[in-house]
């Protein structure tokens, strides 16, 4: 199971905006999601799922909204704010050109 | 102690944790569990083993709740701990700026809150009574007050849960130990107390039943300041025998210290009488306005319901007393809330002034504040630079420095709130000559923290966000490198604008101050038309229904024929009215006829009934004609005096004297009266009136039963030696009478009060405007000398004289002030025209010679505020100043 330590810094965060924007998720269906997406590389721990979220909401990334689960259940559902598509957009540019770097390096180096 | 602070901790927690988003992330980790289990089991699991599974993939609940709680908070509430933790021991090594801006803080402040708590005690206190919030203050249509009948029928409608009358207008004499004493007492209906759940501090409000009107009942409540200083807080009070107009009342109860009396405006009665016969014998005429009305809500009702509800109910009872508009209700609203503020006009109007004055103070000393910020700023620039280079972004260093701000600010509110407790405690040992008993003293309370705490954050912002945003600029912070010559231009640039504000306000409060100090000049010098200077004057509450008006006249008579023979007195006479005192006569306006020539006409004017003797003993000239002779009794023919104006307005062609007037009398007739003398001008109601016309009747030809007179008395020594001898005589000859004896300019302290209170409180507004500018000007050319002290040295070293060198120094401070004085002559021509409504005629507001005068005083000052620092100019060795660069 890959722990958060993993993931290269920063890039939870990228994940997480980049999965709720396409539609409002709750938690645990937005780490479904990216387990599922990433055929099963990548797995979030809820120890750090859950901050992450918090902190994206309190930066005005995300904001709340209350939702049915399609178990049925009522749940806190996290949407993308017009600041978490901008963020987004910076977070993709970044991650773009440090892949792109990283990809020359390695190659670089065989 | 360890309680107090749990419940502190628990506070703070709900604030800033916030239970209820605690509480939602226990949900969104129950619903993710939940979500597990469900997957689980669709795998095949049995209930139990998926929940074991869930939990276990899941792992240990509580760090999580911890880690989200941190990204909460932490973001605020730590920070602002820190930076406040952080600022206080920043500024705990810099006593010297914390005392001086505290200190110019708490000056302003104090102010600030003095004024505004006053206020609020005026007007916007809620009375001292059980559920304020229901009362309502009642107006019928066609008067303020109603009559006993009527307020019983109003009462026991049951419109409302009850109805409440009172009155503060009759004077009742009460006999002190020494002599009699005429008091203002609150006359309350019986169910005064019961409705109303005044508090009481000794013994009890009276009842409904004992104090019942038919009964003539006989209990008194009394105010703390009367049992403390009439009665020497006598600790057996209660039961205690006090006479009031002669009769014996018990006292059944003492109010508390800190009562705000229903009524309001500061009032504070002495004593609470049941109303009744003794007290108004004109208690069953049904017609009589009596009291004014106050009335409790009942429980379910809102105000428009408790409206209609008396409209309702005072329907038929208008029917039955044949008193069309007594069905209206003309005013229902509950007391002290906006709408019962209409009385507030120039009272309140003067006030609104004083803030705005104040407030100019605080922006006058936020800008000295901030000046020394800026100064700091200099000294703490690496500081600042480090903490950049540590990773610190701008908006938390501003947060920080405004953190610094902070604490001044709540500094500097303390030492106000000291202040005016302090000012509270002068103000309530000075008492006003105010024709009511009124007690203002500002107190602390929660509308009055509140202001403050208001006040304490524009303190903060206003002081520290300049210097902040100033300190924080991305250009100072560019290295760790010493500042060099170049920099420092913007700060000083930066301290001459807010100085320039300074003066412009300092300014504006000046032409304020100097509008009302002219004011009370000019008050001074208004000729009243007759000589204050060597008359005494005595004034009488007689006890109801003692004299008749025959037996009123022998017993003035009398009197004033003993203080005749007094040595040292040349005249003595007496009269219904004193001018220029509340108890100046009746005005009138009426319809009269000239008898020979038919002419009607209608006037308005002045009526004073005076005995023979009275225009020789107040100084008042007889222009032509005579006064009135002791043969001028009921029996004889009707005469009157007028004064020129009245001549002048209503006999424009012909001559007044000798005239006959029909004057109107009792029930539709008139009576002929004959124009036998001329009197000069004189003031009636205030020294800035208008001049009014006169009339003047012979007191002995005068059948109105009123309970009061003034005696005058002229000497030839100054008056304040003459009034132990006339207050034995009539103390002598009737002891029920209350006597208050004066010298005349003693009385005629209320025509003076309106001026010398705003001259007053607008010029110390204006002198502290004044100094607090005056340290702002110092603080700024002290920096600007400092700042060039190379550049003077090599000016020196280069042969520069020294009266170079001064000037160079004054034409900054000159410069200064002058763009200062422009602004604020600017600001005053249009703020100071509303003003014109509290100045004596004939003083306008955009007087030139005030601004002319003022400018020039704070031209003056700015000058002596840079003559220290240009001394030092003088001072500076050109070889260390060169040396030094």
């Amino acid at each position: 199971m890959s722990k958060p330590s993993d993931l290269i810094q920063g890039t939870l965060d990228l994940l997480i905006l980049k999965t709720v924007a396409l539609e409002p998720k709750h938690g645990w269906a937005i780490a479904k999601r990216i387990q599922q997406v990433s055929g099963d590389v990548l797995q979030i721990t809820q120890g750090s799922l859950y901050p992450a979220l918090h902190r994206l909401e309190q930066q005005g990334w995300l904001k709340a909204q209350a939702g049915i689960t399609d178990t049925g259940r009522e749940a806190k559902f996290y949407a993308l704010t017009a600041g978490g598509r901008k963020q987004l957009a910076r977070e993709l540019e970044s991650w773009d050109r440090l892949s792109t770097a990283i990809g020359l390096v390695v190659r670089e180096a065989e | 102690m360890t309680r107090v602070l749990d419940v502190l901790r628990l506070r703070l927690r709900s604030i800033f944790r916030g239970g209820k988003a605690d509480r939602s992330l226990r949900d969104e980790i129950e619903l993710h569990l939940q979500e597990q289990i469900d997957e689980y089991i669709a795998a095949g699991m049995n209930a139990r083993e998926a929940r074991a599974a869930a939990l276990r993939s899941f792992g240990p609940v509580a760090p999580i709740e911890e880690q989200c709680r941190d990204t909460r908070r932490i973001a605020f509430v730590e920070h602002l701990a820190r930076d406040l933790g952080y600022a206080f021991r920043s500024l705990s090594h810099q006593p010297a700026l914390v005392i001086a801006a505290s200190l110019s803080i708490a000056v302003a402040i104090g102010a600030n809150t003095t004024i505004f708590g006053l206020f609020s005690q005026l007007f916007l206190a809620e009375p001292s009574a059980h559920r304020p919030d229901q009362l309502v203050q009642i107006r019928m249509g066609g008067g303020s007050h109603v009559s006993h009948r009527q307020w019983r029928d109003l009462n026991e409608s049951g419109a409302l849960a009850g109805i409440a009358g009172f009155s503060i207008e009759a004077n009742v004499n009460w006999r002190g130990p020494d002599q009699s004493v005429s008091l203002v007492p609150m006359v309350v209906t019986a169910n005064f107390f019961d409705l109303l759940g005044v508090p009481v501090a000794r013994g009890r409000g009276f009842s409904t039943v004992e104090a019942r009107a038919d009964r003539n009942p006989a209990v008194v409540v009394i105010s703390d300041r009367f049992w403390q200083q009439r009665l020497g807080s006598d600790p057996n009070v209660l039961g205690r025998t006090l006479v009031f107009n002669g009769e014996p009342y018990a006292v059944v109860g003492v109010l508390p210290r800190m009562l705000r009396s229903i009524p309001g405006f500061g009032l504070a009665p002495e004593v609470y009488l049941p109303v009744s016969r003794a007290l108004a014998p004109d208690i069953d005429r049904s017609d009589s306005g009596l009291v004014q009305l106050v009335g409790r809500l009942k429980d379910d009702q809102g105000v428009a319901a408790g409206r209609a509800a008396l409209a309702a109910a005072a329907r038929p009872l208008a029917d039955e007393y044949g008193v069309k508009n007594f069905a209206t209700v003309a005013e229902f609203v509950p007391v002290r809330s906006v709408d019962a503020l209409g009385s507030l006009t120039i009272v309140g109007g003067f006030f609104l002034v004083l803030l705005a004055a104040v407030g100019l103070v605080l922006a006058i000393a936020c800008a000295n504040v901030a000046g020394l910020l800026v100064s700091r700023a200099t000294v703490r620039r690496r500081e600042m630079a480090v903490r950049v280079a540590l990773g610190a972004s701008r908006r938390r260093l501003i947060q920080q420095l405004l953190a610094e701000g902070f604490w001044l600010a709540v500094f500097g509110a303390a030492g106000g709130l000291v202040i005016m407790a302090v000012l509270g405690r002068a103000l309530s040992l000075v008492s006003l000559p105010l024709p009511l008993p009124i007690e203002i003293r500002p107190r602390i309370n929660t509308t009055l923290l509140a202001y403050t705490a208001v006040l304490t954050i524009a303190t903060t912002f206003l002081s520290a966000l300049a210097p902040a945003l100033q300190a924080t600029r991305r250009s100072q912070l560019t290295g760790l490198k010493q500042h060099g010559p170049g920099d420092g231009g913007r700060l000083l640039s930066m301290r001459r604008m807010v100085v320039i504000g300074q003066m412009a306000i300092a300014q504006l409060l000046l032409v304020t101050a100097a509008l009302f100090l002219t004011n009370l000049a000019r008050a001074r010098h208004l000729d009243p038309g007759f000589d204050i200077e060597h008359t005494l004057v005595a004034q009488l509450d007689f006890v109801e229904g003692r004299y008749t008006p025959v037996t009123r006249t022998a017993f003035l008579d009398s009197i004033v024929e003993r203080i005749r023979v007094l040595p040292n007195v040349t005249a003595a006479s007496y009269a219904y009215g004193a001018p220029l005192t509340v108890r100046s006569g009746m005005t009138n306006g009426l319809d009269l006829k000239v008898a020979d020539t038919g002419r009607e006409f209608h006037a308005s004017f002045e009526v004073n009934f005076v005995a023979p003797g009275y225009f020789e003993t107040i100084g008042m000239p007889l222009r032509r004609g005579r006064g009135f002779r002791a043969g001028d009794g009921p029996g004889s023919e009707r005469v009157i005096v007028v004064n020129e104006e009245f001549a002048r307005r209503y006999f424009p062609d012909e001559d007044a004297l000798g005239r006959i007037l029909h004057l109107p009398g009792a029930a539709n007739t008139t009576y002929p009266a004959q124009i036998i003398g001329i009197a000069g001008n004189g003031r009636h109601r205030t020294l800035g009136e208008t001049q009014r016309a006169a009339i003047y009747e012979p007191y002995a030809q005068w059948r109105g039963e009123r309970r009061v007179a003034h005696v005058f008395v002229r000497t030839t020594i100054p008056p304040e030696r003459m009034v132990r001898e006339v207050v034995d005589i009539i103390g002598g000859m009737d002891a029920s009478t209350a006597a208050t004896v004066q010298p005349m300019h003693d009385m005629l302290a209320f025509a003076f009060l309106p001026s010398r209170l705003g001259a007053g409180l607008l010029g110390t507004l204006g002198a502290l405007g004044l100094v607090l500018a005056l340290v702002g000007m110092f603080a700024v050319v002290s920096y600007s000398v400092s700042r060039r002290t190379p550049e003077i040295g090599i000016r020196m070293a280069l042969g520069a004289s020294r009266i170079a060198i001064m000037r160079l120094v004054i034409r900054e401070a000159i410069a200064l002030a002058f763009a200062g004085i422009v602004l604020g002559l600017g600001a005053a021509w249009f703020v100071t025209s509303p003003l014109a409504d509290f100045l004596v005629a004939g003083l306008s507001p955009n007087d030139p010679r005030t601004f002319g005068v003022t400018a020039m005083l704070l031209l003056m000052v700015s000058v002596a505020a840079a003559w220290g620092p240009m001394r030092r100019a003088l001072r500076i060795d050109p070889a260390m100043a060169v040396r030094a660069e």
